[in-house]
């Protein structure tokens, strides 16, 4: 099938199985929510998904290829790019540098990427501080140059781990505009999150993961009123 | 309206254009063939830490064997001249790209390391390669020094030979920099996980960047290997990396111009030193241990610093 798809994967750290035989696929162009209590393994799932950890079971295809055994920047070329829970930038480099970084390293012509990185700038509001250094920016500011630098080249999808974590409320608003108006335009995304307002708000369909396992997957308002989710985020196995 | 640039050390070209020209004038001042000498000494330095700080400074690899790559790259200008009467203008060549060649074969394997693995493993090969080098009587006449051929006479077409070589270098360095090798560098210099999840191919550039850094190294030891005329294991000491490293630190990491005043002014200094006795690895060791604590821009991120309060 086209999109993301994830097939029973699975990996432990030692004695702790963190994904046990996860399943779920993104179509192109959906805008799926992935939620559940801390150490429910969100983030491992998409470290599994980006090549940042190999599955020790099952496997990820993008498109029906599957994604096996390729490093993390070969998985980016393909169009799965990420955005961390802690956020990385480049810390010595300015944000507009940090954008060409990305838009070179996708395959983009110097002036392409320049002209893409200027656009991206002016849509986050990044543009006066175009030329300090990524660790010089405020943590929010860093947040939206990450979400920029996914976008230098549209990926087939768009993988994103607490986008709005620790973001002062313009600058929310400001990503979650661009979210919206990229879903619009038919961009794929799997947004991890603990803002439920938000993941609501923004996502037609919501996954929520605890003790490795996906427990509900549905549409956002179905999935955050099931009895199953609320027990889990309240305490159940795994929270 | 866009905010200014903070005040790091960047890769403007004209600082060291400025202290290269004045290099090229000191002739006309120093006309001393023993001082003229060390201003050689002082520029094979200023090669060796110019290609170093391309891997640390600007691409954030810790390599502890510029001085051995120095030995590859003087070893085979002065074993082509030897065994098949090379001319320099090919055995110098040869020798930038054996050095290069080595470099790549061992950056494929330790370019797969980071940190102290790095460190360790091109220290280990640097020590190896001396103490083969030092026993290959049959070859290289071990400690004993091998000869090399003379270029010149005197030793002005020397000096301007290494400064020659040495604005050749920084100004590939720089046009490196500018294009997208030199921010897939940076990038990775900065943070390696973010470079491979924004498309960077981390291995690749890494190992990109050690073979152009041993490349230089080669140059400078051939060069060196043709002015001296006798090239020993001495020039793969690990003592000789400390002080390539010294000169970086101390003149400014990730900078064009820290390492060629660190180069001087650590060359010079030890020259200064080595009347007092030998002190002069004491007095560096604690000078980097201070730099890399306090002023991690180094000499040229404090002068910048200086500046920019003044004009403030």
């Amino acid at each position: 099938m086209n999109g993301l798809s994830v097939e029973k994967v699975a990996k432990s750290f030692g004695g702790l199985r963190a994904v046990a035989g996860v399943s779920l696929s993104i179509a192109p162009g959906e805008l799926v929510g992935l939620v559940g209590p801390n150490g429910s393994g969100k983030t491992t799932l998409l470290s599994l998904v980006s090549g940042h950890e190999s599955p020790g079971e099952g496997r990820v295809l993008l498109d029906g290829e599957p994604l096996a055994g390729l490093s993390p920047d070969r998985i980016a070329r393909r169009g799965l790019l990420r955005m961390f829970q802690l956020t990385r930038v480049f810390r010595r480099m300015s944000a507009l540098d940090n954008l060409l970084t990305a838009g070179r390293a996708l395959g983009l012509p110097p002036r392409g990427a320049l002209a893409r990185a200027h656009i991206l700038l002016e849509e986050l509001s990044l543009t006066r501080v175009r030329d300090l250094d990524g660790g010089q920016l405020s943590g929010g500011q860093q947040k939206l140059l990450e979400f920029g630098c996914c976008f230098m080249r549209p990926p087939r999808v768009a993988l994103l781990d607490e986008p709005f974590a620790a973001v002062h409320p313009t600058l929310k608003e400001i990503m979650a505009g661009s979210i919206r108006a990229r879903h619009r335009e038919g961009q794929a995304f799997l947004i991890v999150s603990h803002d439920m307002p938000v993941i609501a708000e923004l996502c037609p369909r919501t996954v929520c993961m605890n003790a490795g396992a996906v427990i509900a997957d549905g549409p956002t308002r179905a999935v955050l009123s099931d009895p199953v989710v609320i027990e889990a985020y309240l305490g159940g196995e795994g929270a | 309206m866009a905010l200014a640039r903070s005040a790091r050390p960047s890769g403007e070209l004209w600082p060291p254009l400025v202290f290269l020209g004045v290099l090229a004038a000191l002739p006309l001042l120093v006309g001393d063939a023993y001082w003229l000498g060390i201003l050689i000494v002082s520029m094979y330095f200023a090669l060796l830490a110019v290609g170093w700080n391309l891997l640390a400074g600007y691409t954030g690899q810790f390599s502890m064997a510029p001085a051995a790559f120095a030995m590859i790259g003087a070893y085979a200008t002065g074993l082509l001249a030897r065994d098949l009467h090379t001319a320099p203008w090919i055995g110098i060549p040869a020798a930038v790209a054996a050095a290069g060649l080595v470099g790549m074969a061992l950056g494929r394997v330790v370019m797969r390391l980071s940190g102290p693995y790095l460190a360790l493993t091109t220290l280990s090969f640097a020590e190896i390669l001396r103490l083969v080098i030092g026993n290959s009587y049959e070859y290289t006449r071990g400690d004993l020094g091998l000869g090399v051929p003379g270029l010149f006479e005197g030793r002005l077409p020397y000096y301007y030979l290494f400064l020659g070589a040495l604005l050749a270098v920084q100004l590939g360095v720089f046009l490196l920099l500018r294009s997208r090798a030199g921010l897939f560098l940076r990038a990775i210099r900065d943070d390696e996980v973010a470079a491979a999840s924004r498309g960077v191919d981390v291995v690749f550039w890494k190992t990109a960047a050690f073979t152009l850094s041993t490349a230089i190294s080669g140059l400078a030891g051939a060069l060196y290997g043709h002015f001296s005329q006798l090239v020993s294991p001495e020039l793969g000491l690990i003592s000789q990396t400390g002080l390539v490293i010294s000169m970086v630190v101390i003149g400014g990491m990730g900078s064009l111009l820290g390492p060629l005043a660190g180069a001087f002014l650590v060359y010079l200094g030890s020259e200064v030193l080595r009347e007092v006795g030998g002190i002069q690895l004491i007095v560096f060791a604690l000078l980097v241990i201070l730099f890399a604590r306090f002023f991690r821009e180094g000499l040229i991120g404090l002068a910048r610093r200086a500046l920019a309060r003044r004009g403030a």
